[in-house]
């Protein structure tokens, strides 16, 4: 009896999860090709056709196209610094011994400390100050930043993993110290690059505090501020609405379903540090 | 190695450590000594010594509430948050058919911006077209129109709901430390007699003692960040309902230009943070071995 309402309050549990994580998106995906007075009258049901004109005009009313480009370009090159900087720190954090390097680990893991919203108004000053206000480099740079613990953990547990024996024998062959990292170490480090790669790519592809406060005109937002910005614009007309949402949230899914298992173990290595 | 690289390790290093200085470095230094200035846009600091300070803690009741629920959120995001993840852990790590699928539907909400989250809340709880009204119509009451984000009985608990159930990244953890237990420490329990039941009260649960800390620590600091979901949804409102330290910092900052006051806050933040991981570090005496 005891076992059998265990599995009942299990099984309600295990469906009440698979709701509430998929119903919200699965509803605004259906209203998204719905027309406004469908949406008003026939909530909860199946639209009467699969039109994509609230998608055409979620583009014509926000310069969507324009934050698109904008969000693929901080997260294609955010991800690239990242990578470069933290993979080259990481690599040299992990093989060699120097003075300094407790000091430096130690400051580095400060970072996870201070939360994002402290350091707002200096940032913001700071950013200001290099004359990057409102400039794409601006929030590359700062995105660059911000996955700095996560990326340097990943990546230098990773390169721990390498035999020493690999970058020996490429010494003894004459490989100079940039040769081997670049040709033999980055290399056979590709899974540990995609772990962070995808870690740092979502950050970038959804930040908002800060691309809010470090951006002012339409050619340097993202698209997470698309939402924000243009809530009243869409608010008359709800399936615009609805279909800007889909526009945003689809690229993260499609990237999380095709990169699941990096992601998992992405977020399994960036907790250990805590 | 090291001597006849030391350029190249200098060479490899430096862009980070210019890259750390310009984002946490140069911003704790003027986060702290601006906290004791008057300083507004377009002005420079005059020093006022602990007046900010003073002034948060003896006379701003919208501080006052953004702490308030800055912490309460912390509590409940590091309780009730946390043991739903592990539940359903716990759940999955019995591997029955739909397990795979779960994980991956779970971690939607977690995966796309939280602007984006706002916004299908902000859908979902519209008081005319939102699903979560259409179906309370559905049994009947038909003229319901609960405004959820806007009324102030209800509004808390709406941003709340936003984020306590969708712990999927403790999730994701816990299954990874479930799974590394050794499997022969089930074996000598089934032989012994035990239920699955008592397999997982009595030796998962108690193995996941350093994971649970750490996801307690993740997820209450979490909510030291909350800022996009609020902005989307009630903007701190109304009044100052569903106020926190972040959307205040936002606030003072960047509306009111309220530069030395709103660091001020900044330091409160970070040293409420530190406080809270240092509790939880002792709590679960994370780092000491397990039992």
């Amino acid at each position: 009896m005891l076992k059998k309402s265990l599995g009942v309050l299990k099984y309600g549990f295990v469906i009440l999860i698979v709701l509430l994580s998929l119903g919200p998106f699965l509803w605004v995906l259906l209203a998204s090709f719905k027309t406004n007075a469908e949406i008003l009258s026939n909530s909860l049901g199946w639209p009467s056709s699969f039109r994509f004109s609230n998608y055409t005009k979620a583009f014509q009313i926000a310069p969507i196209s324009r934050f698109y480009i904008n969000s693929v370009i901080v997260g294609i090159f955010g991800t690239l610094l990242n990578l470069l900087l933290l993979g080259m720190a990481a690599y040299v954090l992990a093989r060699f011994h120097f003075r300094g390097k407790k000091l430096l680990m130690g400051a580095f893991s400060l970072s996870l400390l201070i939360p994002g919203a402290a350091m707002l108004q200096p940032l913001y000053l700071t950013v200001n100050a290099l004359g990057l206000y409102d400039k794409l480099i601006g929030l590359i740079i700062v995105y660059t930043g911000f996955g700095l613990p996560v990326s340097l953990y990943i990546l230098s547990s990773y390169f721990l993993t390498i035999p020493k024996e690999m970058e020996e024998s490429a010494y003894l062959d004459g490989a100079s110290f940039i040769q081997t990292f670049f040709r033999i170490i980055l290399p056979i480090s590709k899974p540990g690059f995609g772990t962070a790669g995808v870690m740092q790519f979502l950050l970038c592809w959804n930040e908002f505090q800060f691309a809010i406060i470090l951006t002012t005109g339409n050619q340097s937002r993202t698209l997470p501020l698309a939402l924000y910005y243009f809530k009243s614009q869409f608010a008359s007309d709800y399936g615009v609405m609805f279909a800007a949402t889909m526009v945003v949230i689809i690229p993260s899914i499609v990237v999380y379903i095709l990169l699941q298992e990096q992601v998992v173990s992405g977020l399994a290595a960036g907790a250990v540090k805590g | 190695m090291v001597r006849k690289n030391r350029g190249y390790i200098t060479l490899f290093l430096l862009p980070t450590v210019a890259l750390f200085i310009i984002v946490y470095a140069v911003s704790l230094v003027i986060l702290f000594s601006t906290s004791f200035t008057e300083w507004s846009a377009g002005r420079s600091p005059v020093f006022i010594g602990l007046a900010n300070y003073i002034k948060l803690f003896t006379d701003d009741a919208d501080f006052r509430q953004s702490a308030l629920n800055t912490g309460i959120w912390v509590v409940l995001q590091s309780t009730v948050h946390v043991a739903i993840g592990t539940l359903f852990a716990v759940i999955l790590s019995m591997k029955e058919f739909y397990w795979k699928f779960a994980r991956t539907v779970y971690m939607f909400p977690n995966i796309i911006s939280g602007a984006a989250v706002g916004m299908l809340f902000l859908c979902m709880l519209n008081p005319e077209f939102g699903a979560v009204n259409s179906i309370v119509r559905l049994f009947g009451n038909a003229d319901y129109s609960q405004n959820w984000f806007m009324d102030y009985a209800t509004a808390f608990l709406s941003v709340t709901m936003t984020w306590l159930p969708y712990a999927a990244v403790v999730t994701i953890l816990i299954l990874a430390e479930i799974a590394a237990i050794p499997e022969s420490l089930f074996e000598s329990a089934r032989i012994d007699g035990a239920s699955n039941f008592k397999i997982n009260l009595y030796i998962i649960i108690p193995m996941l003692r350093n994971i649970i800390g750490t996801c307690v620590i993740l997820s209450g600091t979490s909510m030291l960040q909350k800022m996009d979901i609020i902005l989307m949804t009630t903007g701190g409102g109304p009044g100052n309902q569903t106020m926190n330290l972040p959307i205040y910092i936002y606030k003072t900052a960047l509306m009111d230009n309220n530069f030395g006051y709103s660091n001020s806050v900044g330091v409160f933040l970070i040293g409420f943070g530190l406080i809270f991981v240092l509790l939880c570090r002792n709590l679960f005496r994370i780092g000491s071995s397990q039992n």
